[in-house]
């Protein structure tokens, strides 16, 4: 009697301790599905075509992902700042949305290598003419709250020591604030600056200048303590830029030229 | 499944900026209690005046402060005026030369927003008041000689304010938890618009708004009581 329940606990604690020692890794193989969060209000990386399916440069990476993993992947729609509240409740296994690999954010979530990176346009509202991106001293200017470009705008407006700045939840905000003239000047990516100014629903705006900052490298996010997932993401961004898909998916989204470098000189990783 | 260790440290950092930003919320909190307050008295004297147009500025007033959501009216204090304001001049300015700017800073589109809220909601309180106040009241008043207006201002209004002042409490917490909603015209001074963006940056996302909602408790809570306390001292019978 004794021997069976004792065989009992040991075959139940051997139940619950193998999965355990799963990582994020088998759980997503295990369970036949990758499920990525990407922010779809922000083309040409992520945004929603005529039957309302998702598509953009980030939908197809996840794509990607999944495929090399032998797994179907699922497309969860986050907004920028519910990208990690999503990661962190369980909801998604990954985030591909473009999120800038911050050393803050390293401190949080876990960071792959970048898997692309954007340069920042100074867009400027109807009417307002500006020389160069150092107009933007003393004006009212804004940015998309928590991203690259505001935390650089914001700190650029400290350094001033005058004129202001206003975060707004979305990129629409910050350019309907901009053809309102709620802002006189915005940082924003230059594909998302080009694709707004081209689409003409925002009057007279226009790109300045270029933003004078590092380019903003973006990475694959996941849980802090997953490396096994780390690891794999690491080496597909790897293999996604030797077998020429990355070249591939740049042409497809964003257009003719050369695909960011995103390796830095000097340095590993 | 829900897989997230705290981690206390870097939010507790944060604690001075947020507290600062609790007092720009009591700030407008206060400010738009106080506006509101006086727009409710002004759209309970334009019901009462029998001046048709001054009724229906109130009736429109009311319905849409009371059925529309607070982030609405919000917004469109902000992004909307902003919009008129283009719209207008695009008449004004070929033909009568100038332009109209109904742009208004996010701090006060916000105050405007919960003001035009408040006063919304104050309004229906007075009304429920006025009701609880025999009409014989203003007879008297008026009997003893004193005008329409005198009789509304010396006789009703002070009972009426009286009737009102718990319920006036519950709008004042509802005034300051809808200061959160400034986050979506940029206001980033106030506790809400603090926590957001320092969470956008740290990403510590549950520990941060843990934190706020515990400030935000304290503070409403703190309100509450107090006028509770300050009833029970002034309205001694």
């Amino acid at each position: 009697m004794k021997s069976k329940v004792l065989a009992f606990g040991v075959a139940a604690a051997t139940a619950f301790a193998g999965p355990a020692m799963a990582d994020k890794l088998d759980d997503i193989i295990a369970s036949g599905t990758l499920r990525c969060a990407v922010v779809l209000d922000f083309p040409p990386m992520g945004s929603k075509d005529a039957d309302n399916n998702p598509i953009g440069f980030d939908v197809d990476y996840c794509n990607d992902l999944a495929a090399t993993l032998g797994v179907t992947a699922e497309i969860v729609e986050t907004t920028f700042p519910e990208r990690i509240p999503a990661l962190m409740s369980g909801r998604v296994d990954v985030a591909v949305a473009s999120t800038s690999d911050t050393l803050e954010r390293a401190k949080t979530v876990g960071v792959s290598i970048p898997y692309y990176a954007f340069e920042n346009a100074v867009v400027a509202r109807p009417g307002l003419e500006m020389a160069s991106w150092e107009d933007m001293k003393g004006k009212v200017v804004g940015a998309t709250a928590g991203t690259y470009e505001a935390i650089w705008l914001e700190g650029q407006v400290k350094a001033w020591g005058e004129g202001e700045f206003r975060p707004f939840e979305s990129q629409a905000d910050v350019f309907l604030a901009l053809s309102q003239g709620q802002l006189d000047a915005t940082v924003g990516t230059m594909e998302v600056a080009n694709a707004n100014v081209a689409s003409g629903n925002f009057g007279d705006i226009k790109v300045v200048d270029k933003a004078p900052m590092v380019p903003d490298y973006v990475a694959l996010v996941t849980l802090r303590e997953e490396y096994g997932l780390i690891n794999y993401m690491n080496l597909f961004i790897n293999q996604q830029v030797r077998t020429g898909r990355y070249a591939e998916l740049y042409k497809k989204w964003v257009g003719e030229g050369v695909p960011a470098n995103l390796t830095i000189p000097g340095v590993y990783r | 499944m829900f897989n997230y260790s705290f981690r206390w440290n870097q939010a507790f950092q944060s604690l001075p900026d947020m507290l600062a930003g609790a007092l720009v919320t009591l700030e407008v909190a206060v400010l738009s209690m106080i506006l509101g307050i006086f727009f409710a008295i002004l759209l309970t004297a334009f019901r009462l005046s029998g001046n048709p147009v001054l009724k229906g500025i109130t009736t429109v007033w009311v319905e849409v402060a009371r059925n529309t959501p607070a982030l609405f009216q919000i917004y469109m204090a902000f992004f909307g005026l902003a919009g008129l304001g283009i719209l207008i001049t695009g008449w004004t300015q070929p033909n009568l030369g100038f332009a109209v700017d109904l742009r208004l800073s996010p701090y006060i589109a916000l105050l405007g927003g919960i003001t035009f809220n408040n006063a919304g909601y104050l309004h229906e309180n007075f009304r429920g008041a006025l009701k609880a106040i025999p009409e014989t009241q203003t007879r008297s008043a008026r009997s003893l000689g004193m005008s329409a207006p005198q009789s509304f201002v010396y006789v009703v209004m002070p009972q009426m304010l009286r009737i009102s002042f718990l319920p006036m409490t519950n709008q004042f917490v509802w005034a300051i938890l809808m200061t959160s909603l400034g986050a979506v015209i940029s206001m980033n001074s106030d506790l809400f618009g603090v926590t957001n963006n320092l969470v956008k940056i740290n990403f510590r996302t549950f520990e941060m708004f843990a934190i706020a909602a515990v400030i935000f408790y304290v503070m409403t809570k703190v309100i509450t009581l107090s006028a509770r306390l300050i009833a029970a001292r002034l309205f001694r019978y």
